[in-house]
């Protein structure tokens, strides 16, 4: 039997006015405990004021590679189902490191295939290195009512304690201590 | 302030950080052992922020008597601590550290709630500082009730033997301290008996929907602070030995 939970992709918004951004992931054993779990990884860092998780299986990721190999082709089938709305993330530098794609987003179409196609359409102010799609209602998303905000986020704003920057004089840089053995070394 | 309401004042400041450090430190036993790696990311940061409401308590009673926080933390026998004896028990398993911590966490925030509008301004002040901490914290524990109540036939069992074990520690979070009257009196601190009676209504409704049977039996309550579990020599002994060992240290 497998016991490893579920993984859940996290998104983060740092400030109302930017994107939602996919920080990295979790295991939990269903949404709540997805949120739960990512906001106290994921958000111990200053700032935040809403996340988002989904299972990583509702996610459909494809490269620019991929999708020049031809992998992202929609398949014709005429017996798909209406539309559904989708949203889009999209890479597109590699310079970042805490983050990868941003939630440019959303479209509506039959089938994941399709809905990338419409987001290449649609959101063609840059180059896309990578795109998310992922099925709106398979996304669920923090509490947006002010208690919550206050309770999850605003607290790590004062917690500079928890920051690694803040135990600095503790420790020191590495140079210092290859110096000392070479002076050592030498005696 | 009149002295004898200052010295409550002290005293209670004293139970409540000195509640805050125990269960933390009981919790932080967890670090590198939780049962999955972001539990054990969620259970440190809620230690820290204990740690976090220690401080604050410890910091008002040094405004009033000018007393060192780490000295009361690291130097003071059990027999001067003042904590109650359910934080002190031993870690157990993940369903009896989830107990407790929920038990904890409603009473706080309840406690909080209330205190809020304290006479007392730094301590209100506080108040206003980790309620909306206590908030998060006990959604957390609250989840984790929910799923191991609900969840296995073990995973109940083990929460439901955590609950008689704990239901009648936990009441003695309820019971007053000497001289606590004086500052309830003075509205410095609320009183603890509707408190309790928000406690008893929200576990109660909580744990039962959770699938799990209140303890019909009172047993073992607790009733002064002046008095502690044998775990408590043990638990401070490892707390407190790096700041013994070298009580001058500036850096380390």
């Amino acid at each position: 039997m497998d016991t490893q939970w579920p993984r859940w992709e996290v998104f983060k918004q740092d400030t109302p006015s930017k994107p939602h951004q996919a920080v990295g992931s979790v295991h939990a054993v269903d949404p709540e405990h997805a949120l739960l779990t990512a906001r106290n990884v994921f958000a111990r860092r200053p700032q935040a004021v809403s996340m988002w998780v989904a299972r990583a299986e509702d996610v459909y990721a494809w490269t620019k590679e991929e999708i020049l190999e031809g992998l992202a082709t929609a398949k014709a089938d005429p017996s798909l189902g209406t539309a559904c709305r989708y949203l889009v993330f999209r890479k597109t530098s590699h310079k970042r490191s805490m983050t990868f794609v941003d939630h440019v987003g959303e479209v509506e179409a039959r089938t994941p295939e399709e809905a990338l196609q419409q987001a290449q359409a649609r959101f063609s102010d840059s180059e896309a290195l990578a795109w998310w799609i992922v099925p709106a209602d398979k996304v669920y998303q923090s509490d947006p009512s002010q208690e919550t905000v206050e309770s999850w986020f605003a607290p790590a704003r004062d917690k500079t304690y928890k920051q690694q920057q803040y135990y600095a004089t503790v420790g020191s840089h590495i140079s210092k201590h290859k110096r000392w053995r070479g002076v050592e070394d030498e005696e | 302030m009149r002295s004898e309401v200052r010295e409550a004042l002290i005293a209670k400041l004293t139970a409540l950080a000195d509640d805050e450090v125990i269960l933390a430190h009981r919790n932080s036993e967890w670090v590198g052992h939780g049962p999955i790696l972001e539990e054990d990311i969620a259970l440190a940061n809620i230690v820290q922020d204990e740690l976090g409401h220690a401080t604050l308590w410890y910091g008002l009673r040094q405004q009033l008597d000018g007393s060192d926080p780490d000295q009361l933390a690291f130097f003071r026998d059990a027999n001067e601590y003042r904590c109650c004896e359910l934080v002190e028990l031993p870690k157990g398993d993940w369903a009896f550290t989830m107990l407790r911590q929920y038990l904890f966490d409603l009473y706080e925030a309840l406690w909080l709630e209330a205190a809020r509008h304290s006479t007392y301004p730094p301590l209100a002040e506080a108040v206003q500082k980790i309620i909306r901490e206590e908030r998060f914290h006990l959604q957390h524990t609250q989840a984790w009730i929910e799923r191991l109540g609900q969840g296995t036939e073990e995973s109940n069992r083990r929460l439901q033997q955590a609950l008689e074990m704990q239901w009648s520690y936990a009441q003695q979070l309820f019971v007053p301290i000497p001289g606590e009257e004086l500052l309830i009196a003075e509205g410095l601190v609320p009183d603890l008996a509707p408190v309790k009676e928000r406690w008893l209504e929200h576990s109660t409704r909580h744990l039962q929907a959770a699938g799990l049977k209140l303890p019909i039996n009172p047993g073992y309550q607790p009733t002064s602070r002046a008095y502690h579990t044998e775990h408590l020599w043990s638990l401070l002994a490892e707390m407190q030995s790096t700041a013994r060992w070298d009580a001058e240290a500036k850096v380390w």
